[in-house]
């Protein structure tokens, strides 16, 4: 009986040697540990020994399957592992090769510059206030202390749909609505379409951007004009950009004034993209015109505040190096498509 | 403006280099577009007198000149034609370099040495725009009286330095060398010399045997007028052309040229009339019913009742402020001339030189404005230059009508609420003394206020605030700390719909569209192109450019056709794009604004089909949290009528989806299949919603049923599962069509949809029990409204 189990340990671990797949190994398992399995058997045998014999064949016997499960558990995990290594091998690709295309689009470079602009303004705690485009001429004109006799407001200049209403020049209305509408302190953008009656060229259109901002509050002076707009242009441009702002005239502000700051490209050496001057004409901005406060029902004695605009076509083409406006409105997807 | 730096410097005495100058007056308020020397290259040009003229030996085309150049002779050949004895040339002598560059020195001409060379008006890099042609062509030809030897940089003004600046609109004071000079003066802190006007020996009323004036129309606040006797109508002295040169204005004779010389100096536009051809003793100012006028320049100008006129009491004799009349113009013959130094409504002179399509210097100075006082000053400053250059005799005595004379303007600065304005803190003595340089005549009426009068030719200052910027021009914008605004914090941020449209930009992004930037306008014939009847809403411009920009567009399908049009005809094979942007239409209230409504628009071509499109609705619907939305055949006219459906969302239609009509792609130059999608912006942000909430995880499985139907073609899947969830009750979770099919296995006219439907309790396990009495409900209604059946 001894004899006769340590053969079948001999056999199954032999058998177990010569598998070389996991299915086959289960029928090794089957084959000997099953319940017809040889040792199953083999064991069932053990009734006809003697009482002395009988335990030290038990122990031999469960010795022996558990070499066998050890032996089965060994080469189970010996098995996977060749596998996992053909399956590794097989399947061992070129890396190199070009991944499956998944096509996005993007916005339009005009989109991404208001946005930016946005961002900064927001981050300063501005909202964004929005108008109509066909607007009252008082609105974009009488309010905004504009003279009655002055030619912007001529049919040259200016598309009208009737006599008193037309297409809003600039998006300052919509800061007169702001402060019709609401009480101070107020700190606004209003970026949006605008129209001049202009033909379109590499540097005009009847169609055009601007962005205008409003900050209306006690005490509010040209210095903290100066200060935020400084802060702006720094945000927009890099921190290494200076501002400098020239006396202008706006019927909308007084004092007036333009800021340049100095050329990205160059830095303020002198280059093609600032005319050879260092400096690039940015922005108009100013104290609010007291008459323009007063129109709006705000007392100029209470309250001051100052306004900025600047047109978004011409900083979109200066931020990106577009030398036609006619591209931003073309949509040539080629064109496009170089704003990921 | 071109103004000469050299006559400016005849003002102020200005010592500091061009550019630093310019920069200066840049950031005191005038800005100094650029700074141009007339004539950068040339040296060594000398006047010089031909004494001699001979024949050259050998050639026939050239000429030998013996030139006295002052100090020595000098033997010059040249082929010039316009030179005679006794003319006054330029001399390029040895070493001299000529305007583009040339280096002149002693050169062969067939055998005979010539010693330098006559120089014509480009060769001295004068502005040849200004000169007839036939001067232009020869050799300059000075003035008899020319000093010889004379460096032409220095005759000619060559060094000027021409400063082309950009005037502000409310700046009419400063379009003059006198304002720049004011401006200069106050900018440096130098003081403005005095010029010289005419003063009368003693009083006596010559003028008034000749001539009599009337203002009959208050568009003229007063009318100077002078008289004189013309000695002889010449060339004004060189002096005088020099400086009109290099302000861009061409020399004619004296008499004009003087008037030239006080409108550029001063910024009076001036008016000689020839006293004989006035064929009258007054001069009137009024509007006439005179239809027509010979101006100046020899053309005939449509006149009419709304333009003021100066008149000889009858006819018109010039157009008050814009351009004189040909009958009464300066000639050869002119003994008497009538001197109008005059001013005249801005916008009076806008409106008339507007509708004439006629702008000149005097017209564009007046449309923006000219003090009503320097029309005195200038009168006797050009009697004064017209004496001086020998042009005229004066005859005594002065016209002036000048009914209402305005008083001074005095404003009041309150130190205390400038230096809190501007946020700076300057004494009452450093703002009165930035006033002072400014000519503002400054009274110190206590310890922090001024009384400032304002001169009368600043016409823009009117209050505090006006003040406060000249002030802070003088003392420096870049002298003004940056501050950051104190006050209430403000939250500031984007409304829920600004968050929105970001929302709805960025999903079409991710899937591939392009966004793209389309103009407002449309025509009519674009609109028709679009294979629909005008609609009665449209907004027509008053004034378009063009007509095919006449129109306000009140749909944005038209636009991305024409970006899908231009694009397919560049080759870009395929091409995904999107807008959101204001289309424009009546509001049917009357009194209130055209109505703007933001619409989206969605369009393909080239590799998408309707589905595709159709599919990106569906995802941009459910990120913006719409449930059941239903795509129901029909729509606009420009869409295929097999392929389009109207969108709605709980009986709100958002907008539609087709491929696009065959008829317009022809029209449109179009690939053969396109998709475009049209949103209403406002009706899709209604119906969204996009606050998320948390709902518990399903604890219980779900149980999946198939089912195939069976039922005529012609029915609409989305009807198919209406009726499915209608009577799907409480557990069913949710279903997918996941097989269309129609073919040789089913009759023809019907079609096979196969659904997978998911059952689902929140509180236990389902079983057949529940669900197959549901599944029964839905058939039987599936059959009672469309007669469809289980397919087996
Ligand atoms: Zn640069």
């Amino acid at each position: 009986m001894e004899l006769e189990l340590k053969q079948l340990r001999d056999r199954c671990l032999a058998d177990l040697k010569a598998v070389c797949e996991l299915k086959t190994l289960d029928n090794v398992r089957i084959k000997y540990l099953g319940k017809k399995g040889e040792l199953t058997i083999a064991l069932k045998g053990m009734g006809k020994l003697s009482s002395e014999e009988r335990p030290i064949i038990g122990k031999l016997a469960n010795e022996i399957r558990e070499e066998i499960e050890d032996n089965i558990s060994t080469q189970k995990q010996s098995l996977e592992q060749q596998e996992i290594e053909a399956q590794i091998r097989e399947e061992s690709i070129d890396v190199s090769l070009p991944g499956k295309k998944h096509q996005a689009g993007n916005l339009h470079p005009l989109t991404t510059t208001i946005n930016e602009l946005k961002e900064i303004f927001l981050g300063m705690g501005f909202s964004i206030a929005e108008g109509p485009e066909i607007e009252w001429a008082k609105y974009n004109f009488d309010y905004l202390n504009v003279p009655h006799d002055h030619s912007a407001r001529d049919l040259q200049d200016t598309f009208y749909y009737e006599d008193d209403i037309v297409l809003r020049t600039q998006t300052s209305p919509v800061q007169v609505r702001v402060m019709q509408e609401q009480k101070p302190p107020l700190r606004i953008i209003s970026p949006g379409r605008v129209y001049r009656s202009d033909e379109i060229d590499a540097t005009h259109s009847p169609v055009f951007h601007q962005m205008e901002g409003l900050v209306i509050d006690k005490g509010i002076t040209m210095s903290d004009l100066k200060g935020t707009l400084d802060l702006f242009a720094k945000k927009l441009f890099g921190e290494q950009t200076k501002t400098k702002f020239r006396p202008h005239q706006f019927y909308f502000t007084e004092p007036s004034a333009e800021m340049d700051v100095t050329c990205f490209k160059c830095g303020g050496v002198g280059c093609k993209v600032c005319s050879n001057t260092g400096w690039i004409e940015i922005l108009g901005c100013g104290m609010v015109h007291p008459n323009v406060l007063q129109f709006c029902g705000i007392d100029p004695e209470q309250y001051s505040g100052f306004a900025f605009g600047m047109g978004l076509d011409r900083i979109t083409m200066i931020k990106y190096g577009i030398n036609d406006l006619r591209l931003l409105f073309e949509n040539d997807l080629r064109f496009l498509a170089q704003f990921k | 403006m071109l103004v000469s730096l050299n006559w400016l410097k005849e003002f102020v005495d200005i010592k500091i280099p061009p550019y630093d100058f310019g920069e200066a007056l840049t950031m005191s308020g005038t800005k100094v577009e650029t700074l141009t020397v007339v004539s950068e290259n040339v040296i060594n040009i000398f006047t010089g007198k031909i004494t001699k003229i001979e024949a050259h030996p050998n050639a026939d085309k050239l000429i030998v000149c013996t030139v006295d150049m002052g100090t020595e002779e000098r033997v010059i050949v040249t082929a010039a034609k316009n030179v005679f004895v006794g003319a006054i040339v330029p001399v390029a002598v040895d070493g001299a370099v000529i305007a583009n560059g040339t280096k002149i020195g002693t050169n062969d001409f067939r055998g005979l040495l010539s010693y330098g060379m006559f120089c014509s008006i480009e060769e001295l890099g004068m502005n040849t725009d200004l000169f007839a042609k036939e001067i232009i062509e020869g050799i300059l030809i000075l003035p008899e009286n020319t000093p010889l030897g004379m460096d032409a940089r220095e005759l000619l003004w060559l060094d000027d330095v021409i400063i082309d600046v950009e005037l502000t609109a409310n700046r009419s004071d400063c379009q003059s060398i006198i304002g720049i000079a004011r401006e200069a003066s106050a900018t440096l802190d130098l003081p403005l010399a005095a010029f010289a006007t005419y003063t009368a020996a003693e009083s006596c009323n010559q003028i008034a045997d000749y001539l009599t004036v009337k203002i009959e129309d208050p568009a003229c606040p007063r009318y100077v007028a002078k008289m004189l006797k013309v000695k002889k109508i010449a060339a004004s002295p060189l002096w005088m052309q020099v400086k009109l040169l290099n302000s861009g204005v061409r020399p004619i004779n004296n008499i004009v040229d003087v008037t030239n010389y006080v409108m550029l100096e001063l910024g009076q536009p001036l008016h000689a009339f020839d006293y004989d051809s006035l064929q009258s003793q007054e001069i009137v100012v009024k509007t006439t019913a005179a239809k027509k006028m010979i101006t100046l320049d020899d053309k005939e100008r449509d006149i009419d009742e709304t333009m003021l006129m100066i008149t000889n009491g009858q006819a018109p004799v010039a157009i008050a402020g814009v351009m004189g009349g040909q009958n009464s113009e300066i000639t050869e013959k002119t003994t008497l001339i009538v001197l109008e130094s005059a001013n005249f409504n801005k916008s009076s002179v806008r409106l008339t030189a507007k509708q004439l399509g006629l702008r000149t210097e005097a017209s564009s100075r007046f449309e923006k404005g000219v003090d009503p006082e320097l029309a005195g000053i200038a009168a006797l400053r050009a009697t004064h230059l017209l004496l001086e250059i020998g042009a005229c005799e004066v005859i005594e005595g002065l016209i002036d009508v000048y009914p209402r004379v305005e008083a001074l303007k005095k404003v009041s600065l309150d130190i205390n609420w400038f230096n809190a304005f501007v946020g700076i803190s300057l004494t009452i003595d450093e703002i009165a003394n930035m006033l002072t340089r400014l000519f503002f005549t400054v009274e110190k009426i206590s310890d922090h206020v001024l009384d400032v009068s304002v001169p009368s030719y600043r016409l823009d200052i009117e209050l505090k605030e006006d003040l406060a910027e000249e002030v802070t021009r003088i003392f420096g914008y870049d002298m003004i700390p940056g501050t950051i605004m104190g006050g209430e914090t403000m939250v500031g941020g984007k409304t829920p719909v600004q968050k929105f449209q970001d929302a709805l930009k960025n999903i079409l992004v991710g899937q591939g569209y392009y966004e793209t930037l389309t103009s407002s306008f449309t025509s009519e014939k674009r609109l028709l192109g679009l294979n629909s009847q005008l609609e009665d809403n449209l907004i027509p411009l008053i004034n378009p450019l063009g007509e095919e920009n006449s129109i306000m567009r009140n749909t944005l399908i038209g636009h991305q056709l024409e970006v899908i049009s231009l694009n397919y005809n560049r080759k870009n094979p395929f091409a995904q794009f999107f807008e959101l942007s204001n289309t424009y239409r009546k509001n049917t209230k009357p009194g209130e604004l055209p109505i703007e409504e933001q619409k989206l628009a969605i369009s393909s071509y080239g590799s998408a089909d309707y589905f595709e499109l159709k599919g990106v609705v569906e995802l941009l619907l459910e990120q913006s949290g719409i449930k059941y939305p239903e795509f129901i055949a029909g729509g606009s006219d420009f869409l295929h009528p097999g392929r389009k459906a109207e969108i709605f969302v709980a009986g709100t239609k958002l907008g539609e989806i087709g491929e696009i009509h065959p008829l317009v792609v022809k029209n449109y130059e179009l690939p053969k299949r396109c998709y475009v999608c049209q949103l209403s912006f406002e009706a899709l942000f209604d119906c969204a919603s996009l606050d998320h909430k948390f709902t518990d995880l399903p604890k219980f499985p779900a149980s999946n049923r198939d089912l195939a139907i069976l039922l005529k073609a012609t029915i609409p899947a989305a009807a198919v599962a209406t009726i499915i969830r209608n009577n799907g009750g409480d557990i069913l979770e949710s279903i997918e069509l996941f097989d269309v099919y129609t073919g040789a296995q089913i009759p023809a006219d019907y079609k096979s949809l196969a659904y997978a439907l998911n059952f689902r309790h929140h509180e236990r396990t389902l079983n057949d029990n529940d669900i197959n009495p549901v599944i029964d409900q839905i058939l039987g209604a599936l059959k009672e409204s469309f007669d469809a059946q289980l397919r087996e």
